[in-house]
């Protein structure tokens, strides 16, 4: 990846109408009630949506994109995700890095990056203490994988260091140091509180602090006055922890988001019947959604059964009925975008009834009935419903399980458990994908048992394969290898679409998530 | 009257123990692991083996359900494994959105649904009195998540009168009122109804008693026949449905916030349940049990003191 050189232009926010008057709570009751209209589109202020409540403000124990959208703004990493179409990554506390070799990493730090609170400059120290914590046995963090093969950090100066791995680990510049684990605490700040933390912040760095957080509701970030780079574009940043979509949705219309995701189903609507002063964007989500089959379930023996129900599940009709058209058809678990993502599936896209039946009739299997276990989100239901069709015009019959999602999570040891709809989240970096399916994890998360020796050995020399070109081809080749068990029909990456005022210039990843900290004003 | 009271709060005692063992053991017999849930997929053997054991789930049931009751009598409902925080510190912070919001609802669909039902008794078979009986039956009829949607799509998105997510800011009243209309609306509307059509019966029944005639014959003013004598029976029922009725909604509260984006003590408990958060779970689910308990007991008390036939077992 370059470093491609990003500036913002900062303009005055145009002062958004103020929502004046006075409503009547009564007008249908006979009492008249009034109450002063909502302070909606302050001045200043960027009011977004997240799914979920935050877990934690310690980079060592976060589990995903919600806590990283809040830390991603107030701490600082070496190097940040690129805003835009295409994946790539710029300085951000490093005013230098280079990979001297496959296993030595130096940087140097800006000189202008302070903590609040008076946890005084960013040193080298500082990230030898946030990358070193989280591979520390001892906090035994959720993250440590992140971070592969560290061997520690070796202070140089007081800006500058090196990161020293024990082997070559590609992932590093997409998923390690872009990403959660690479967010940079202070080891002051932490240390005087014992540590780590939980939800409060004891001491933050980046363009923005963390202002409040008000459990099931909001969390509010404020501009860092003492940051020096370019200057936060908002004075207060609200994420208002909204589960549903809809009411996102009904949020954004009534004027109180200025940004948020919106549901795949509304998106016909949405372009149709435009809302006013409103753009709506659709990007590539990186998520994998696949058939999987069980191959130690006895009903599932057959290579020839199996590669019949990869022949007649057809993705177009998957795409259009589930997805509403908004989705594309997936060749693997690789989205467009990422090395070793394929151009093509083995089985195609479409159903190819023809080859079904043959390989039906190859199988020797008659009245075949299965069984295929689902989350119970709607999308999930009307996928599994358009495949139970597909698999009917071969002669299987298939039996929808629902579960809602803690039961259904627990799957992956269900032996007897035959066909899943599954779907699994994805970082920037082929690496994190095929980590669920090599052998060891049979039965965690692999839950088609798929077992490869080629495919193991693939995941692990992808791993550390500095030849970009040599390691896009191992993971085309590992997904092959999945594909060809027979065990995995790939049916999409999703999407992600967003919308958000024209007085807002988003800063969003190429996957449609936001970072907030490169967010303008149009 | 202390006795009756205190064998209300015995009662009250035990439907709590009760009813919280019964949750507890639905609650851990419901698929679905904990620990995958909170660590997430990368968790190690050891880890997971180790917040196992700090959440208690390696040991029997009846132990986990020992301890519980053992720690809540110290005032100890745990920690929340995610953020570390006490429990008792999240569901406590979460309490009175919940209660606001079904104080609220009950307070304007109680003084609108009894003085409907007073206005319908006294003028019987008026047009007005039918009027108020299909009015009311209507909006029995209608189910909260349809006025919610309703009321979001006309008053919160194309009126933009009221907010549609969130409780207001802290410490700003008139916001957090602002807030609470079209929550508050959508679970009392079809309390209006049924407490009017209840007082109405309650109201025509008392209305045709012999004390109320002897007061008319007296010639006491109507209004005071009305209000002084006929209304304070007439209201008993009431009373009961509504303390009955904080169970119901409180199940209506789950959805209102989760529509509304609200905090509360209904977001907590389904949040804790799909993230199989027991420590969570156990603690909402308590103090729910706890409130619905408490109003109940509360009616019967006010009740009792309404009506002396019932403190002494007439």
């Amino acid at each position: 990846m370059n470093n491609p050189n990003i500036s913002w232009t900062k303009v005055g926010l145009p002062r958004r109408a103020f929502l004046q008057g006075a409503t009547a709570l009564g007008g249908m009751a006979a009492a008249g009630m009034m109450f002063p209209r909502a302070a909606h589109a302050t001045e200043g202020t960027l009011r977004t949506r997240t799914y979920a409540d935050i877990r934690s403000m310690d980079p060592a124990f976060s589990q995903g994109v919600v806590d990283e959208e809040i830390q991603g703004a107030i701490y600082n990493k070496l190097i940040q995700y690129t805003p835009g179409r295409d994946w790539g990554w710029q300085l951000d506390a490093a005013a230098m890095i280079e990979q001297v070799d496959d296993t030595h990493i130096n940087f140097a730090l800006r000189d202008d990056i302070g903590f609040t609170n008076g946890f005084g400059a960013m040193t080298a120290e500082d990230v030898k203490f946030s990358f070193e914590r989280i591979i520390d046995d001892a906090l035994e963090s959720t993250n440590r994988p992140d971070w592969g093969p560290l061997s520690h950090v070796e202070v140089t100066g007081e800006r500058t260091g090196t990161i020293v791995l024990n082997n070559a680990f590609q992932p590093l510049w997409s998923i390690t140091l872009p990403y959660i684990a690479g967010n940079i605490v202070s080891k002051n700040a932490f240390e005087s509180v014992g540590g780590r933390i939980e939800t409060e912040v004891v001491a933050s760095s980046g363009p923005y602090m963390h202002a409040g957080w008000e459990p099931g509701q909001r969390t509010t970030l404020r501009r860092n006055p003492d940051w020096r780079g370019t200057p936060a574009a908002y004075e207060e940043i609200q994420i208002f922890h909204i589960d549903d979509e809809r009411s996102a949705e009904i949020a954004f219309e009534a004027g109180e988001l200025d940004f948020t995701r919106v549901s795949l189903d509304s998106v016909g609507r949405l372009r149709s019947n435009p809302i006013d002063g409103a753009t709506l964007e659709e990007f590539p989500s990186l998520y994998y959604v696949w058939v999987g089959m069980n191959l130690d379930n006895p009903a599932l023996q057959s290579l020839e059964l199996r590669q019949a129900i990869q022949y007649a599940i057809d993705v177009p009709s998957i795409m259009e009925g589930a997805y509403y058209g908004v989705a594309q058809p997936s060749t693997g678990i690789i989205a467009p975008g990422l090395s070793g993502h394929r151009e093509a599936s083995l089985t195609g896209v479409s159903a190819n009834m023809e080859r079904a039946m043959e390989l039906m009739a190859a199988s020797g299997e008659r009245n075949v009935s299965l069984t295929i276990d689902v989350l119970n989100k709607s999308t999930n239901v009307t996928t599994a419903q358009i495949i139970q069709a597909n698999l009917a015009a071969i002669g299987i019959s298939l039996d929808i399980r629902l579960h809602e999602a803690a039961a259904f999570w627990e799957l992956g040891s269900d032996e007897s458990m035959q066909l899943v709809l599954n779907r699994y989240s994805m970082t920037p970096d082929p690496y994190y994908a095929t980590s669920w399916f090599i052998t060891e994890q049979a039965g965690i998360w692999n839950w088609e048992r798929f077992r490869s020796e080629e495919f193991d050995a693939l995941h692990l020399a992808a791993q550390s394969e500095g030849d970009a070109e040599a390691r896009a081809e191992m993971y085309r080749r590992a997904q092959d290898l999945m594909e060809e068990s027979g065990a995995y029909k790939f049916l999409t990456h999703e999407a992600t679409p967003v919308i958000y005022r024209n007085s807002v210039a988003p800063a969003l990843r190429p996957d449609g998530l936001p970072i907030y900290r490169y967010f303008g004003t149009a | 009257m202390l006795s009756y009271i205190l064998r209300r709060i015995g009662l009250a005692l035990v439907i709590t123990v009760l009813a919280v063992t019964t949750l507890f053991v639905i609650i851990h017999a419901i698929p679905g692991d904990p620990v995958s849930t909170m660590l997430g997929p990368r968790a190690s053997e050891d880890m997971r083996a180790a917040l196992e054991q700090r959440m208690g789930l390696d040991r029997p049931l009846p132990v986990q359900i020992a301890l519980f009751f053992g720690n809540m009598l110290r005032g100890d409902l745990g920690t929340d494994v995610f953020s570390n925080r006490a429990v008792t510190e999240i569901v406590l912070g979460q309490i009175p959105y919940t209660l606001v919001l079904i104080l609220a609802s009950i307070a304007w669909s109680a003084v609108l649904g009894i003085a409907l039902g007073c206005y319908s008794a006294v003028r019987r078979n008026s047009l007005g009195d039918r009027l108020t009986g299909i009015l009311s039956v209507s909006v029995i009829a209608v189910p909260a998540f349809v006025v919610s949607l309703y009321s979001l799509l006309i008053f919160a998105v194309r009126l933009q009168w009221f907010p549609a997510i969130g409780a207001g800011d802290t410490g700003d009243i008139l916001d957090q009122l602002h807030h609470l209309v079209l929550p508050s609306l959508a679970i009392g509307l079809s309390w209006v109804g049924y407490i009017a059509r209840l007082v109405r019966a309650s109201m025509l029944e008392v209305l045709g008693e012999g004390h109320i005639r002897t007061a008319r014959a007296f010639g006491l003013p109507e209004r005071r026949v009305i209000l002084g004598y006929a209304l304070r029976l007439a209201i008993l029922p009431t009373v009961t449905v509504i303390g009955v009725g904080m169970g119901f909604l409180l199940s209506a509260a789950v959805f209102i916030e989760i529509v509304f984006s609200r905090p509360g003590l209904g977001s907590l408990v389904i949040d804790s349940i799909m993230q199989r958060n027991y420590p969570v779970v156990m603690g909402s689910v308590l103090f729910s049990t706890l409130i619905f308990v408490a109003s109940t007991t509360l009616a019967d008390i006010v009740n009792a003191i309404l009506d002396p036939r019932i403190r002494s077992g007439k």
